[in-house]
């Protein structure tokens, strides 16, 4: 898989103002997503000099995918937010609240709690969507508000206290289940990453994401359907917080009202070192893919060296910031 | 250039971002412990343990009708289960009783609950009944309230000075680590290799109960067991699913889990359970859910827990009401309810788990 960008000048950006630095440097995604390549292969490296008997395993390595899945899928949707200059800081109290609503009907069935979960992500990321679109809310202070709104309904559908789902071994297949061999966690985030990478690289939808998000007025101006293409990517971004809530409550066993926080910063995070800038108009899947192995693998080794949790704040801070400077070639 | 504004905005809005989450998320954060109180300022050594008072044994002695008298009851909100409870248990124990009038009021912060508790001393109740939200920051109006002439009963997370509460009831986290460890050091005979898996990093519940895990161990176990892997997880059950998922991968042979929160267990058993890990070793829990209480019920995984329980809310109701009528203890000789009762954690065991089943809390 490559990057979208690079290459892909938003479109219709009449003012070309970030031509001139091109031909000095490698573009800024390019030059983020070999870093990514060097980062992961220096973590892998450490991680097999340190932990020899148990970090360069099959079963380690599988369980660090099972493991990022969640937020993996979380910042497939959030790049294409952040490809439009958006934002989802709501996604962790989606993820709550949709698993809540699966958790609520989950005795009809797996499916059921796969649909409710789907559904309610939906319904939220719905309401994101026309405030942002429609009701030109700032896309920061729409989804702020759902991130207040999401988990106050996750704890009062709830009555505050966690669903088991112990009993459901159809959902729990979603979390310890296996396709072809891989768990079936693993397969999802492969597939929505593709799906994304598709999305993004290869439809008319994707290509305006991007332009919306490089230059909103210019899009407008070239027939791009900036309102419509802005409800959507919002409207997915929910969608996938219920796919996310599916693999997690399958994992986990339970539906709990206090799950998923902060899951926001990861995804953002993620994607950020990934290449996808905060500005808009510039996206890579494939640097958002990377990004969560990077965390992925940060949790997993640091843990493994039983190293206390603030390294690992200070080392994703680290990482989350250095990919920012090396992303800033733009004029300032 | 519109889009560079929108750059700057955003960039400033993403160094904001984990505040405003933080701000947005600190009713749960707090609560999301059954805790965040601050460690009892009395340490219990377990050789010399503290007195407590039989509390349901009490009350029933002291049941006999006095003079009317007014009961208010400050608690910050109550969005956990623990928390939730503390209201419940406190209205029960208000309702069984003809002689009080009883009022509960949830505050959204520390701010609002020293307001809400500013009122309430205007309208001169007979006794307070306060779970601060965070004890320092509510000490000044509850010594307000003690110059005002209302008895302060100081609910689980302490004051700063002792002029700020005439009664204190409370809990022991360290006692919950010293008696899991005796727990882990019998069934494993003192030898073998133990994860610890605590709450919020950098709490004093947290650490308290660490401390009195590692303490205790040490002293019976010296060497023979060692703690191979101690990682936070804030008492959240998809953080200990996390967690635990890595540390089993980090290492083969795992003997027992000591964990500092029974939801947060959850996720520890879901991991251990989907790694197939289950017959290899046992763990412990905190707080007496009633999840918890069925896992132990069922044996296996699950071995212990340790009551931190929300009853002691309706049991501070009970002392208000004895202190308003100026009245003790009835099975106590003293005329007066003592000023500090430490509830022990209660072990909940496989022997135990049916008697104490009305204990447990969702």
């Amino acid at each position: 898989m490559m990057d979208v960008n690079g290459s892909n000048e938003p479109i219709g950006d009449p003012a070309g103002g970030v031509g001139t630095r091109r031909f000095a440097l490698p573009s800024g995604t390019k030059l983020q997503e070999y870093t990514l390549v060097g980062v992961i292969v220096a973590l892998i490296v450490v991680g097999a000099i340190l932990k020899p008997d148990t970090f360069p395993t099959t079963a380690n390595f599988r369980a660090i995918l099972t493991q990022s899945s969640v937020v993996g899928v979380l910042a497939i949707g959030m790049t294409l937010v952040i490809a439009t200059a958006g934002i989802d800081l709501s996604v962790g109290s989606v993820v709550a609240a949709a698993g809540i609503a699966g958790g609520l009907v989950y005795e009809t069935g797996a499916a059921v709690f796969v649909l409710a979960a789907l559904g309610f992500g939906l319904l939220l990321g719905g309401v994101n969507a026309a405030a942002i679109a429609y009701g030109k809310v700032v896309p920061f202070v729409a989804t702020l508000a759902m991130l207040a709104i999401g988990r106050g309904l996750a704890l009062q559908m709830s009555d505050k206290k966690p669903i088991s789902l112990l009993g459901a071994d159809g959902i729990r297949w979603f979390g310890t289940g296996k396709v072809l061999g891989q768990p079936v966690s693993v397969v999802i985030f492969v597939v929505v990453t593709i799906a994304g990478w598709l999305t993004l690289n290869r439809t008319a939808f994707g290509r305006h994401v991007v332009s919306v998000g490089g230059n909103r007025e210019a899009a407008r101006i070239a027939g791009v359907p900036v309102r419509r293409t802005i409800f959507t990517v919002y409207c997915l971004s929910g969608l996938l917080a219920g796919v996310a809530t599916v693999l997690l409550c399958g994992r986990l066993a339970s539906a709990s009202p206090v799950s998923g926080q902060l899951l926001e910063l990861d995804a953002i995070g993620a994607t950020v070192i990934g290449g996808t800038s905060l500005a808009g108009g510039r996206a890579t899947i494939t640097g958002t893919f990377m990004g969560v192995i990077v965390f992925g693998l940060i949790f997993n080794l640091l843990t493994q060296l039983n190293l206390a949790t603030e390294w690992q704040q200070i080392v994703k801070g680290v990482i989350i910031l250095a990919a920012v400077l090396v992303q800033r070639p733009e004029r300032i | 250039m519109f889009n560079r504004h929108i750059t700057h905005r955003y960039f400033a809005a993403l160094m904001v971002a984990p505040l405003l989450v933080v701000t947005a998320c600190s009713g749960d954060d707090d609560a999301t412990d059954d805790t965040a109180a601050p460690a009892p300022s009395v340490d219990v050594d377990e050789s010399t343990p503290v007195d407590t008072v039989d509390v349901v044994q009490t009350t029933s002695g002291s049941s006999a009708p006095g003079p009317r008298v007014s009961i208010v009851a400050s608690v910050p909100p109550t969005d956990h289960g623990w928390l939730g409870q503390i209201a419940a248990k406190a209205q029960e124990a208000a309702d069984q009783w003809d002689d009080v009038d009883f009022r509960l009021l949830e505050a959204a912060d520390a701010d609002s609950q020293a307001a809400q508790i500013q009122t309430v001393i205007n309208e001169r109740p007979d006794a307070l009944v306060v779970l601060p939200y965070d004890g320092a920051q509510l000490t000044p109006i509850a010594e307000a309230a003690m110059e005002a002439g209302i008895p302060v009963i100081n609910v689980d997370r302490l004051f700063d000075t002792p002029e700020a509460a005439r009664a204190t009831i409370l809990g022991d986290n360290y006692q919950i680590g010293a008696k899991a460890a005796a727990y882990v050091a019998e069934r494993l005979d003192c030898s073998g290799d133990v994860v610890e898996i605590q709450g919020i990093a950098g709490i004093s519940v947290t650490d308290d109960r660490s401390q009195g895990f590692a303490d205790t161990l040490d002293a019976l176990c010296g060497n023979g067991i060692s703690i191979v892997a101690q990682q936070p997880a804030d008492f959240r059950p998809d953080l200990g699913l996390q967690v635990m998922e890595a540390i089993l991968q980090a290492n083969t042979s795992i003997d027992a889990v000591y964990t500092h929160d029974d939801d947060m267990a959850e996720g520890v058993v879901a991991a251990i359970e989907n790694a197939g890990r289950e017959g290899e070793m046992f763990l412990t829990g905190a707080g007496g859910s009633c999840t918890a209480f069925d896992h132990i019920a069922d044996g296996g995984l699950y071995g212990a827990t340790y009551l931190y329980s929300p009853t002691m809310a309706g049991s501070a109701v009970n002392m208000a009401r004895l202190i308003a009528q100026g009245r003790g203890f009835a099975d106590l000789f003293e005329p007066e309810v003592p000023s500090l009762i430490v509830v022990p954690p209660t072990q909940v065991t496989q022997d135990n788990v049916a008697d104490l089943r009305s204990l447990c809390f969702d």
